[in-house]
């Protein structure tokens, strides 16, 4: 008898593994978004100085080379430190220069694997793969355990034996494919108005942080006069700048995003992939996932597209510098391809058409909170203007305005709340500026809640809510009609709601 | 017709040293409000009249709140533990009910603070899977607690699957 099978298990997947060989060229090439800021920076505050410019060059260079070095080092050291193993059972992950750590993922566990690339280790054939499970961390998060970085023919292997080779099966063609006409829908986020100022001010910062001091400069100050000098030439201007700015880089970052983009069903799982320069591929276990969750922002909306997210357990956050929710699983897109693509996740058709409406009533308290809220503002500019005397006439304008536009917000939003019960899947949607329709599976309803507040109860309403591990923990079907609400959860999940209902009447 | 539904209220109140309980707290919380109010009155103010009758009815109804709450909350906190179900219900204002299945149920505990410790209370948390926060149930005789945290631990062991 062998004492361990998994010790004395043979064969290159048994094996301690380090990251490839190559993660400290790309720690190196990474450490120059710091060496170079920092040799400019040094190289200026010298010439400030009046220091000889071969004096300058010698120590910009040297202090370049102390950064990519460190780089270098601590990149060897982490990788001479960090070793993985894949046995039958688990796949461990030894690691940490000072504080060691030992991390075990069971590999029934594992739900989903996430293979990652940006250019950088693109361009040397690595990739980052973040192995997700459905359990928590003891910080709150999902466990995860992340190999940075493996050769990309090796982690793509490591997907496939991590997820039983399902992933690798042929398929029956994707469910969607990114067609180039899509890319219309890039523009019609928030970002489009904002992004030319974000870009801007991240410009200014960079500049500040070299050691240019762009706000004394001689060339601001004189643009600044300019500004000041003719506004009704210059605001239309600038505005027109920034909204070109802005369609400029949504259309890229959509094209980065979603460039490649293919979503195919193999046996048992989805599988995404993503990306124009830094490639992601995403694979979802379907019996992670509890449905599907499409949404239409206002501007999204009114240029007639949607997106769909995946409503799975165990997915991980998404980090700073992503731009895309991890369960994300189309871009913006036209809303009836959206439709169809939630229909064929979900096995079921997805027809907004056979969702119930709310009574009229939920109509009235969002009129009449969109009312108030204008009366508040025009409360709050009254106390104002008797205080301190300074708020100018236009001002008057904004709670003038909000009055239609809460208004109309506020029937945007009636219209918007639905609910609805099929075979398998609750269905609910609400939202004025962000609509969105949530498919939750019934099965993966794991407790029910029902509140009504002092005016709900005044109105006849109840807020009935699913709670499930996936997604947001919590989905609502805001303001239905108290009987019709009961009857739903009822409905929803046979017999728990049975025993602490009564019918009178 | 249809016949109208309503939800039942769970069968338990709280445990009736609870009352005794929660007004302890709301006094924690109302007297060093309503001593701050007197004292800013007295210290940094011409003590007019009209703020004077605004004080003492800002103070009586901090007292009011020490007297009055605990015992609303004694009648809408409510709690019931079937074979198939935990059922809550809490709150006033706005009322809410909460019901999780004992197949869902991933862990329990007893939790009890210090001044519950006088009164021999304690809490009993019930958490699901749901990222939606745990069921609650206040103010339960420590032994009453103990034992039902027991009880629906085993049940919940006795559960197949990992409750997601």
């Amino acid at each position: 008898m062998m004492p361990d099978v998994e010790e004395t298990a043979t064969g290159e997947e048994s094996g301690w593994r380090a990251p490839h060989p190559r993660v400290v060229v790309a720690a190196a090439v990474f450490s120059l978004a710091v060496a170079v800021p920092a040799a400019i920076a040094l190289a200026r505050f010298l010439a400030g100085r009046g220091a000889a410019p071969d004096v300058i060059v010698a120590v910009a260079v040297a202090a370049a080379l102390l950064v990519v070095g460190a780089a270098t080092v601590y990149e060897t050291a982490r990788r001479r430190t960090t070793r993985y193993r894949l046995t039958d059972r688990r796949l461990e992950l030894h690691s940490g220069i000072w504080t060691k750590e030992y991390r075990a993922v069971p590999r029934e566990r594992v739900r989903s694997v996430d293979v990652t690339a940006d250019p950088v280790r693109r361009a040397l054939g690595l990739a980052v793969v973040k192995v997700g499970t459905g359990e928590k961390h003891a910080s709150g998060g999902p466990a995860e355990l992340t190999l940075d970085a493996l050769a990309v023919t090796e982690a793509e292997a490591l997907r496939g034996v991590l997820l039983g080779g399902r992933a690798e099966r042929p398929d029956d063609g994707p469910l969607a494919e990114l067609r180039w006409s899509w890319i219309r829908y890039a523009p019609l986020t928030v970002w489009t108005f904002v992004g030319g100022g974000l870009a801007l001010g991240g410009l200014y910062k960079l500049l500040d942080t070299l050691g240019f001091e762009p706000g004394k400069s001689e060339t601001v100050a004189r643009a600044w006069e300019w500004l000041t000098a003719t506004p009704w030439v210059t605001v239309p201007l600038l505005l027109a700048a920034n909204a070109l700015l802005g369609l400029v880089g949504a259309t890229a970052l959509y094209a980065e995003s979603w460039g490649r983009y293919r979503l195919e069903r193999r046996p048992g799982v989805l599988r995404l992939r993503r990306g124009l320069l830094t490639t992601r591929s995403l694979t979802l276990e379907e019996r992670r996932l509890r449905g599907v969750a499409v949404t239409e922002p206002l501007l999204l909306r009114l240029g007639g597209g949607a997106r769909v997210t995946a409503v799975a357990t165990g997915l991980r956050k998404a980090e700073e510098n992503e731009t895309e929710e991890v369960a994300a699983l189309t871009p913006p897109l036209p809303a009836r391809e959206a439709r169809r693509i939630a229909s064929e996740v979900l096995g079921e058709e997805l027809d907004p058409a056979g969702l119930r409406g709310h009574p009229r009533a939920a109509r009235g308290r969002r009129v009449r909170r969109a009312l108030a809220g204008a009366a508040a503002l025009a409360a709050a500019l009254g106390m104002l203007d008797a205080w301190t005397e300074w708020v100018p006439a236009w001002a008057w304008a904004l709670p003038v305005l909000a009055v239609p536009a809460g208004w109309a917000l506020a029937a945007e939003g009636y219209r918007s709340l639905g609910h609805g019960l099929t075979r398998r899947y609750l269905v609910t949607r609400s939202g004025a500026v962000r609509r969105r329709t949530v498919a939750l599976d019934r099965s993966g309803i794991i407790g029910l809640t029902v509140s009504e507040s002092l005016f709900q109860r005044r109105a006849g309403l109840v807020t009935v809510s699913a709670t499930t591990a996936a997604g947001e923990g919590r989905y609502d079907v805001l303001d239905v009609g108290r009987d019709e609400g009961l009857r739903l959860a009822r409905h929803a999940v046979p017999g728990l709601l049975e025993p602490f209902v009564e019918e009178s009447g | 017709m249809t016949p109208s539904l309503r939800l039942r209220p769970p069968r338990h109140r709280a445990d009736p040293r609870a009352v005794a309980w929660w007004t302890v707290q709301a006094l924690l919380a109302a007297v060093p409000v309503a001593a701050a109010a007197i004292a800013a009155y007295w210290l940094f103010t011409e003590r007019p009249a009209w703020l004077g009758a605004l004080l003492i009815v800002f103070v009586l109804l901090c007292a009011a709140s020490v007297v009055v709450v605990p015992r609303v909350y004694y009648r809408t906190e409510r709690w019931e533990v079937t074979e198939d179900a935990v059922y809550t219900r809490t709150g006033l204002l706005t009322r809410t009910w909460r019901i999780a299945p004992m197949s869902r149920v991933q862990t329990v505990d007893t939790v009890r603070g210090p001044v519950q410790r006088l009164f021999g209370l304690s809490d009993v948390t019930v958490t699901t899977a749901s990222a939606a926060g745990p069921l609650k149930i206040e103010g339960l005789d420590e032994d009453l607690a103990a034992e039902l945290a027991e009880r629906l631990t085993a049940i919940t062991q006795n559960t197949p699957g990992d409750a997601t």
